[in-house]
C-alpha cells in the first residue's frame, strides 16, 4: 500500500482506528491448486534444466554422477505425476462444475479483455491518462493463466511422449518423438521466461500481490486494480481511484 | 692415315675418375664395405643353417625347433638388404659352438628372441607395453602376440606393401573379424581397389599401443574415431557422403549422452548408442546393401537391440544425420520453425511490456509527488 493511500486512509479514520474492508479472492481450493502448481513446477525447472543443458559445465557439476542424473530425473517425473494429478483435478472440477452450470466465467476471454489491452497500451504510450478500470480478473491475468494452460499441455503432452517413445509410436508417427523432445525443451524455456518477466513484474515488482496465498485483497487493492469488481460488489462508485499509478 | 686426335679424351677420363673416387668417398661407400662383411657373416652362419632343411632340436618340451632357414627368405629381409647382422638379433651368439638354449618351449624361444627387437626400435617396443596384447602375455597368455609374429623374424619387410597385407596379418589370430571386414564397405574397397582411404585394422586400433576396444573407454571414443574421417569435408566429398553427420549425432540423445559420459565418466560403461552400436563394427556397409544393419529393411531389427519394445512407426523416430528438413522430418520441421518465432516473441513482448509498465508507473510516481 502506498504512502499516499495510507494517508488517505488515516484521515478518513477521524478516531485513528481504521477498519479495512477485505474481499474474498480466491478459494482455498485454488490457493492450494497455486501452491501445488508452483511447487511441482519450480521442481520441475530445477530438475529439467540440468538435463537440457547437459552438454554444459554448471550441468555437469549437478549431474555429476550417473546416479546423480538418475536422482534428478526420479525427482523430475515425481513432480510431473504431481502436476499430472494437479492438471486432472482442476479440469475435472472445471467439468464437474460446468455440469451443474457453476462454473464461474470470470477467467473467460471477452471483447472487453481486448479493448482493455488496447487502453492498456494507449496508457503505457502516454496517449491515454489512466488505466482502464478492471473486473475480477483483467487481461493480463486471463493471459497468464491461459498462456500457461497452453504451456503446461504442450509440456505434458510431449514429456509423456519422451518419458514412454515406445508406446506412442505405436499408433502416432515415429518422428513426432524428436518434435515432441524439441517442443518439451524449448515450451519449457519460454514458459519459464513469459513467468519470471510477466507473472514475477505483476505480482512482485509492480506491487505484492499475495492474495494467492491469503486468498483476500484489501478495499484499496480493490479500489486500484479491480475498480469494476469493487463497484459490482459494493454498489460505491470508484471513479477516484488510483487507478494512474503502478502502486 | 692420320693418327685420331684424342686429346679430348682426357678431361673426360679426369673427369670420371674423380666421379667414381666421389661416388666410392660418399657416405654410401661405408654401407657397401658392410654388405661385404655382412654377406660373410650370413654366409658363415647359412653355412651350416642354410644347408641341410632337416636341422632341429629337441626342446625340453618334447617341440621341435627347427634350426634351418631358407637363403630365400633372408633375401626377403629389410634387415638383410640394410647390412644388419644375424648376431644383431641372435645376441647370445657369436661363434661356434653356441651357447646352450635356456628356452623351455618354442613360444619361449620366441619371446626370448623378440626382446633384442627394442635395440633399434626403442620406441615401438615401448609402445607394445603399453598394448592390449603385453596385458593379456602378463596375466599368462604366452600366445599373445610380439613383434615377431606381426612382423615375421628372418622375412621382416615393410608391413603395408601392399596395405592390405596389415588386414592379412591381424587375421592370422583374429580371422573371423578379418573375414567379417572383408565383406564391409571399407574392407571390400581395400581388397578390390587397393583403396588407400578405407581403414585398415591399425587406423581404427592403433598399431603397436593396441588397446583392449570392449572397454567404456575405447566406446566413447567410437564417434571421434570414426569421425576422423567421417567429418573430413574434403574426403566425404569423394565419396558423396555428408559430412556433418558427426556434428548432428552430437547433437542428437545418443550424441549429447555419449559426450557426457566421455567428458565426466569415461570408464562407466553406458549403452546410449555410438556410431558402431548401430552400423556394425567391422561389417559396417552402405546403408543401401540389403545386409547392412541400417538399412531401412533392417533398422527395426538395430533398434530392437536397445528399444525392444518399439513397434513398427519407431524407426522414423531416428531423424538420421540429416538436418531437419521439411521433406525428410516435417514433424520436427514445423515444431523447429514455431519456435524459432514463438519463442522470441513471448521473450521481447514480454520484456517490452515490462519495460513499458515500468517506465509508466516510474514517471506517474514523480509527477504525483510534485507539488
Amino acid at each position: 500500500m502506498s504512502a499516499k493511500n495510507q494517508k488517505k486512509a488515516a484521515s478518513s479514520a477521524a478516531q485513528g482506528i481504521h477498519i479495512e474492508r477485505l474481499f474474498k479472492r480466491f478459494t482455498a481450493g485454488q490457493r492450494w491448486e497455486h501452491l501445488i502448481l508452483f511447487l511441482s513446477v519450480a521442481v520441475l525447472v530445477l530438475t529439467g534444466l540440468p538435463q537440457k543443458y547437459r552438454a554444459a559445465e554448471w550441468s555437469q557439476q549437478i549431474l555429476a554422477t550417473p546416479e546423480r542424473l538418475g536422482m534428478v530425473q526420479g525427482f523430475h517425473y515425481l513432480a510431473a505425476i504431481v502436476l499430472i494429478l494437479e492438471v486432472a483435478f482442476h479440469v475435472g472440477r472445471a467439468l464437474w462444475l460446468l455440469s451443474r452450470r457453476r462454473l464461474p466465467g470470470d477467467m473467460l476471454p471477452t471483447g472487453q479483455d481486448v479493448r482493455d489491452a488496447g487502453q492498456m497500451v494507449l496508457y503505457l504510450l502516454f496517449l491515454r491518462k489512466t488505466k482502464p478500470a478492471f473486473g475480477k480478473f483483467n487481461f493480463e491475468q486471463k493471459f497468464t493463466y491461459w498462456f500457461i494452460v497452453f504451456n503446461i499441455g504442450i509440456m505434458l503432452v510431449s514429456g509423456l511422449i519422451i518419458w514412454f517413445p515406445e508406446f506412442f509410436t505405436r499408433f502416432l508417427p515415429g518422428s513426432i518423438i524428436p518434435a515432441a523432445k524439441l517442443a518439451h525443451s524449448t515450451e519449457a524455456i519460454v514458459g519459464v521466461v513469459f513467468v519470471v518477466i510477466f507473472h514475477f513484474y505483476h505480482v512482485h515488482i509492480e506491487r505484492l500481490n499475495l492474495s494467492i496465498f491469503t486468498g483476500r485483497l484489501s478495499e484499496n487493492e480493490m479500489r486500484a486494480y479491480h475498480a469494476k469488481e469493487h463497484e459490482r460488489l459494493t454498489g460505491e462508485k470508484s471513479g477516484d481511484a488510483p487507478t494512474g499509478g503502478s502502486q | 692415315m692420320t693418327k685420331p686426335d684424342i686429346s679430348w679424351l682426357w678431361p673426360a677420363l679426369i673427369l670420371g675418375g674423380a666421379i667414381t673416387l666421389l661416388i666410392c668417398l660418399s657416405p654410401a661407400a661405408p654401407a657397401r664395405a658392410d654388405t661385404v662383411s655382412r654377406q660373410e657373416t650370413e654366409k658363415y652362419c647359412l653355412s651350416c643353417h642354410g644347408n641341410d632343411p632337416q636341422l632341429s632340436r629337441t626342446l625340453p618340451s618334447g617341440e621341435t625347433l627347427p634350426l634351418y632357414l631358407s637363403p630365400d627368405t633372408l633375401a626377403q629381409s629389410i634387415h638383410s638388404h640394410a647390412g644388419i647382422e644375424c648376431e644383431a638379433c641372435h645376441t647370445g651368439i657369436t661363434t661356434y659352438p653356441h651357447p646352450e638354449v635356456a628356452a623351455q618351449t618354442r613360444r619361449e624361444f620366441s619371446r626370448d628372441l623378440y626382446l633384442a627387437c627394442q635395440k633399434c626400435h626403442p620406441g615401438n617396443y615401448e609402445k607394445t607395453l603399453d598394448s592390449v596384447h603385453a596385458t593379456v602375455a602378463g596375466e599368462g597368455n604366452l600366445n599373445a602376440p610380439v613383434c615377431t609374429d606381426c612382423h615375421g623374424a628372418h622375412d621382416v619387410r615393410p608391413p603395408n606393401e601392399p596395405r592390405a597385407h596389415i588386414s592379412e596379418t591381424c587375421g592370422q589370430c583374429h580371422n573371423a573379424i578379418v573375414e567379417a571386414y572383408k565383406e564391409s564397405v571399407h574392407g571390400a574397397a581395400l581388397l578390390g581397389d587397393d583403396n588407400p582411404d578405407v581403414p585398415v585394422c591399425t587406423d581404427c586400433h592403433g598399431v603397436h599401443n593396441i588397446q583392449d576396444p570392449r572397454t567404456a573407454q575405447f566406446r566413447v571414443q567410437t564417434p571421434e574415431l570414426c569421425a576422423g574421417c567421417h567429418a573430413d569435408q574434403q574426403l566425404m566429398d569423394k565419396y558423396g557422403l555428408p559430412a556433418n553427420v558427426y556434428d548432428i549425432y552430437q547433437l542428437s540423445w545418443h550424441g549429447v549422452d555419449v559426450a557426457v559420459y566421455k567428458s565426466r565418466w569415461p570408464t562407466i560403461w553406458h549403452d546410449s548408442a555410438v556410431c558402431t552400436d548401430c552400423h556394425g563394427v567391422h561389417d559396417i556397409r552402405k546403408t543401401s546393401d540389403p545386409a547392412s544393419h541400417v538399412n531401412p529393411a533392417n533398422l527395426l531389427a538395430t533398434c530392437h537391440t536397445c528399444h525392444p519394445a518399439a513397434g513398427s512407426n519407431w524407426t522414423a523416430a531416428w531423424t538420421g544425420h540429416n538436418e531437419v528438413s521439411l521433406k525428410r522430418t516435417p514433424f520436427v520441421f514445423y515444431t523447429q520453425a514455431f519456435y524459432a518465432s514463438f519463442a522470441p516473441v513471448v521473450l521481447w513482448a514480454s520484456i517490452l511490456y515490462v519495460v513499458l509498465q515500468i517506465i509508466r508507473a516510474t514517471v506517474d510516481r514523480i509527477r504525483r509527488n510534485l507539488p
